[in-house]
């Protein structure tokens, strides 16, 4: 125990180590590898994102940059560690993973996505995929989000490279931290990087301050490549977060402690000659334990102490197959995940016995699974592509009596296949291009959808059983997109339509009680027939004159259920415009951004009708050079009218951050 | 070089498997508040003429509530079990100004071929030292000769909340008695929930010697119901209750059995309703299924409290 908690030390000692023996390595330059071994990687993605920073900002969060996508919204219970909707979808119908790792978070109460476990300096780009497209990293309904971590490429020369940012914020009184490093030589390759932010409550548009809205986050991380020869790497790699007293004021708790350790090592191997091009192995292994903490809010009628552990490893094995006109990627996924989450309440009379159960009595996912992407060039013009996957899952519930509970005599074990299928074709005419595409998949339910007991969902006030006879949700998609683009002005258009069957969501049952005090009855996550989820986005940008650009963006999204019901956590009409001059070295942003009304709200799963709001945000920076290296000083303000509002995915309608200035200061080392 | 990564990997596995705060040992945790009834002891002996009369117990001791006994007689001449006698048995139960009861009891005890005991059971209404003390009276016969024998025992008390019992007075003015057999230890789970119900019988002929038998007769009680509403009565908890709970029927080993669910660990409390063979209520109410956080839940008219 007391050496998790010197993990930060070790972790620095580590760096000292690192720049001892990178300082070792100079000695004997090796001069055979004059080929280069930089295989150009075919990237056939279109979301990948590439500077992690928006229009408006330059120092953001992971959440602030990835919210800078049209696929994905947010559903907000604070300031900290929002939970990622991708295609209007939870988390449960999405895999997000760390370059291919899966990575499952310990909180029943979604307080930590997987991208609360990373930092904005220790990820190069977020690789976003729509649907059946995202199967390659697993099973998936809505699509894939995978976090690309910083690695710095082998470097004929020896080369030291870094960054340090810091900025304040006004309205939360944010401030942080964030520095990374790099060596590169012939043969050898480390990436470093540390931060630390600090934040205080924030104020809303009346200037209230949102209590327990705070938060505390330490983040490093390192990577070691050594090259075993012209054609073969190995990289070892470890995050390390740690979370402390984070408020969640849409929540009856806080979180105390949240930490996890990812850590991986893989081998690489290329190819120059043949089909094979590279082929790419990793094995790794994740701890995250998660402690909430509720001594923070007096008013709780009952004290409760509720941990949570998740621990996974696994194994990402991926070849990447290449001719003239045909590229693939076959991956091979399997892991084990362990996830375990405690609820202990305390009586009023302290002397008395506490009451003790498993949230997830101790449920163990073992997944493996094979995935291949195919992009096949028809002409120079148009190329299809096409994909697959089948997975294996299966699920354990060591205490599977607590399951018995609501669902009498249910096997201790399930075992799933989950089958994936997509193509799409793609076609370029001049300056337009077009895109058509369907998908079918599978998706196991998730563990608290299948094993969870008595979660507490603070948004409808209900308590969560979950149901391990869930049938697989199964989705039906079909995907188009269409646009144009010349030196001036570009265009973009996309739609998206799920039909999901068997979709799982909370259903009230007429059987059992609360358990929960502020819990107003209990819900089985039970399977619709199914559900119906339409997503539309609009892209333009035109540039006006040479250094005045401007873009906009429209998204709707419509989700029904097999009763033409509303679903919850569906994004009304919403749009983005920017602007953005640039005049000598002064750039210059503002940008409008808003939800209309949302009428289509579910006041069945604890929605009611949020009200259209605009936020105007203005930032200006200024580039300029010490010693050669570029230094950004920029200065800004969100919500510069100090509008007070709420999306309609703020979970328990609490108001967002009013007017925020914000500083930042970036230095090229 | 390939040291320090051998290092850094040392180190990290050494971080990941220890955290910070330690999971619940599940097992330990439903043991804490039960005691485990597992093995039949010796609970105490005595001698009568060459014979020595052994009573065993589950761990060698008696409490309020629900006991099985195994006696066992030996003949210390000749070593040898005695295994067809007619064994009787009678718990009485002497207060301070004198008067005698007893308890639920089977009189006649039957011999156990397979195991070679004689097997019956008692539920002990109070423990020793409560009201008065307990007395054993037995009698049994080898040789065509009949032997009686009593002895002082010491009842304890129930330290297992599970196995609590519950006495009363019926609508019909009978009097009843309700003990619970199992679960000795509950899981957060379906349990199966085992009950004896007896009735003492009101004598109608005068009372002849003491101890006149016919004076404490008890009997099971036949095709009667029990009707289940398990709650936690704890304020906090608001009432809270589970599903999939079943009444208690009886089947034919005489016990009553149905099924509750406990959905975590803590005090509980069976509420019941107690219905004669027509589905007349004999005793206990219902009680208020609302969720009343803060409130301790209302009890039946017959409970009985459980804690594990
Ligand atoms: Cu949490």
């Amino acid at each position: 125990m007391i050496l998790y908690s010197d993990a930060m030390k070790y972790i620095i000692t580590l760096l000292l180590f690192w720049g001892i023996c990178a300082n070792g390595q100079n000695t004997k330059a090796e001069k055979d590898s004059t080929k280069s071994v930089e295989l150009e990687e075919v990237v056939i993605t279109a979301a990948i994102k590439k500077k992690i920073e928006t229009e408006m900002k330059m120092a953001v969060s992971v959440d602030e940059f990835l919210a800078s996508s049209e696929d994905i919204s947010f559903i907000k219970r604070g300031a900290y560690a929002w939970e990622p909707l991708l295609n209007n979808m939870s988390t449960e119908r999405s895999t997000i993973t760390i370059d291919g790792m899966h990575i499952f978070g310990a909180c029943t109460d979604k307080m930590d996505p997987v991208t609360s476990y990373i930092e904005t300096n220790n990820i190069s780009e977020i690789d976003i995929k729509s649907g059946q497209e995202g199967s390659l990293h697993g099973a998936t309904v809505a699509g894939s989000i995978d976090l690309k971590r910083k690695s710095t490429p082998f470097n004929l020369y020896k080369k030291w490279s870094g960054s340090y940012q810091t900025g304040f914020e006004l309205n939360n009184k944010q401030f942080f931290n964030l520095g990374n490093v790099s060596y590169s030589s012939d043969k050898f390759v480390a990436d470093a990087s540390i931060s630390f932010r600090e934040a205080g409550n924030y104020s809303d548009g009346n200037n209230k301050e949102v209590n327990h809205s705070q938060y505390n986050k330490f983040n490093t991380s390192i990577g070691l490549a050594y090259k075993t020869s012209t054609l073969s790497s190995v990289r070892v790699e470890a995050i390390f977060d740690q979370a402390n007293d984070v408020g969640f004021p849409a929540l009856p708790m806080d979180l105390w402690l949240s930490r996890a350790l990812i850590t991986s090592a893989s081998y690489k191997q290329l190819f120059e000659e043949g089909l094979f091009k590279v082929w790419d192995t990793k094995v790794y292994f994740n701890a995250i334990e998660h402690y909430m903490d509720d001594t923070t809010r007096p008013e709780n009628l009952v004290h409760m102490d509720m941990p949570g552990w998740s621990t996974t490893y696994g194994l990402v094995s991926k070849a990447t197959l290449k001719n003239e006109r045909f590229f693939s990627e076959i991956q091979l996924n399997a892991y084990n995940n362990l996830s375990i989450a405690e609820m202990r309440m305390y009586p009023q009379d302290r002397s008395e016995r506490t009451m003790f159960a498993y949230s997830w009595p101790s449920v163990t996912t073992t997944v493996a699974g094979i995935s291949m992407n195919n992009t096949w060039e028809l002409s120079e013009r148009s190329q299809l592509n096409f994909g697959g996957s089948l997975t294996i899952n299966y699920n354990h519930s060591k205490y599977v009596e607590f399951n018995w509970i609501f669902h009498p005599g249910t096997p201790q074990e399930k075992t799933r296949i989950l089958p994936s299928l997509n193509t799409s074709y793609q076609l370029d005419i001049n300056n337009f291009n077009f895109s058509i595409g369907t998908g079918y998949g599978h998706r196991a339910p998730s563990v608290s959808e299948g094993y969870g007991y008595y979660i507490y969902n603070s948004f409808d006030r209900y308590d969560y059983i979950g149901n391990p006879n869930l049938k697989n949700e199964i989705s039906y998609e079909g995907h188009a997109s269409a646009g144009f683009k010349n030196e001036k002005a570009s265009v973009q258009a996309k739609v998206n339509y799920f039909y999901i069957k068997n979709y799982i969501i909370g259903r009230v049952l007429s059987m059992g009680s609360p358990m929960n005090y502020q819990s107003v009855g209990v819900k089985g996550y039970t399977s619709l027939d199914h559900s119906t989820l339409f997503n539309f986005s609009l892209n333009t940008s035109y540039t006006l004159f040479d250094d005045l650009h401007w873009k906009g963006s429209l998204t709707y999204a419509r989700g029904k259920d097999e009763n033409e019901k509303n679903l919850p956590f569906i994004r009304p009409l919403s749009y983005q415009t920017s602007l953005n001059y640039n005049y000598e070295r002064f750039g210059f942003q503002t940008s409008v951004n808003g939800d209309i009304e949302q009428i289509n709200y579910s006041p069945e799963y604890g929605e009611d009708q949020t009200p259209s709001y605009t936020i105007w945000n203005l930032s200006v920076d200024y580039t300029f050079y010490i010693k050669n290296k570029k230094t950004v000083l920029q200065l800004g303000a969100e919500n510069v009218l100090n509008e007070y509002y709420s999306t309609y995915a703020d979970w328990g309608n609490i108001p967002r951050m009013g007017r925020n200035i914000f500083t930042s200061l970036k230095f090229n080392l | 070089m390939k040291f320090h990564i051998l290092f850094a990997i040392t180190i990290l596995f050494v971080i990941t498997v220890s955290c910070t705060l330690e999971e619940t040992d599940y097992e330990a945790e439903i043991a804490t508040e039960v005691t485990d009834y597992y093995d039949f002891e010796e609970a105490t002996s005595f001698t009568s003429n060459q014979y020595i009369i052994t009573i065993e117990a589950l761990n060698g001791s008696l409490h309020k509530g629900y006991n099985e006994i195994r006696l066992e007689i030996t003949n210390t001449q000749t070593n040898e079990h005695i295994n067809n006698s007619e064994v009787t048995f009678l718990p009485i139960l002497t207060d301070a100004s004198g008067n005698n009861s007893s308890c639920p009891h089977s009189y006649e005890l039957v011999y156990n071929t397979d195991e070679n005991y004689y097997s019956g059971y008692a539920v002990f209404t109070n423990k020793s030292g409560d009201i008065g003390s307990w007395e054993l009276y037995i009698s049994f016969t080898d040789n065509d000769q009949t032997y009686t024998v009593n002895q002082n025992i010491s009842v304890l008390e129930q330290t297992n909340k599970n196995l609590n019992m519950a006495s009363f007075i019926g609508n019909d003015d009978e009097m009843y008695f309700i003990a619970l057999i199992a679960p000795q230890k509950p899981n957060v789970s379906e349990n199966n929930l085992v009950a004896g119900v007896y009735k003492y019988i009101q004598p109608t002929n005068p009372a002849g010697d003491f101890p006149d038998p016919s004076q404490f007769l008890f009997s099971k009680v036949k095709n009667h119901k029990l009707l289940l509403d398990p709650r936690m009565p704890e304020p906090s908890m608001g009432n809270h209750s589970s599903p999939n709970n079943q009444d208690l029927i009886q089947l034919n080993d005489g016990l009553y059995h149905g099924v509750v669910n406990y959905t975590m660990t803590g005090n509980w409390t069976l509420n019941f309703i107690f219905l004669n063979e027509n589905d007349q209520v004999i005793k206990g109410t219902e009680v208020p299924t609302d969720f009343t956080p803060g409130i301790e839940g209302v009890k039946s008219e017959l409970y009985i409290d459980t804690l594990f």
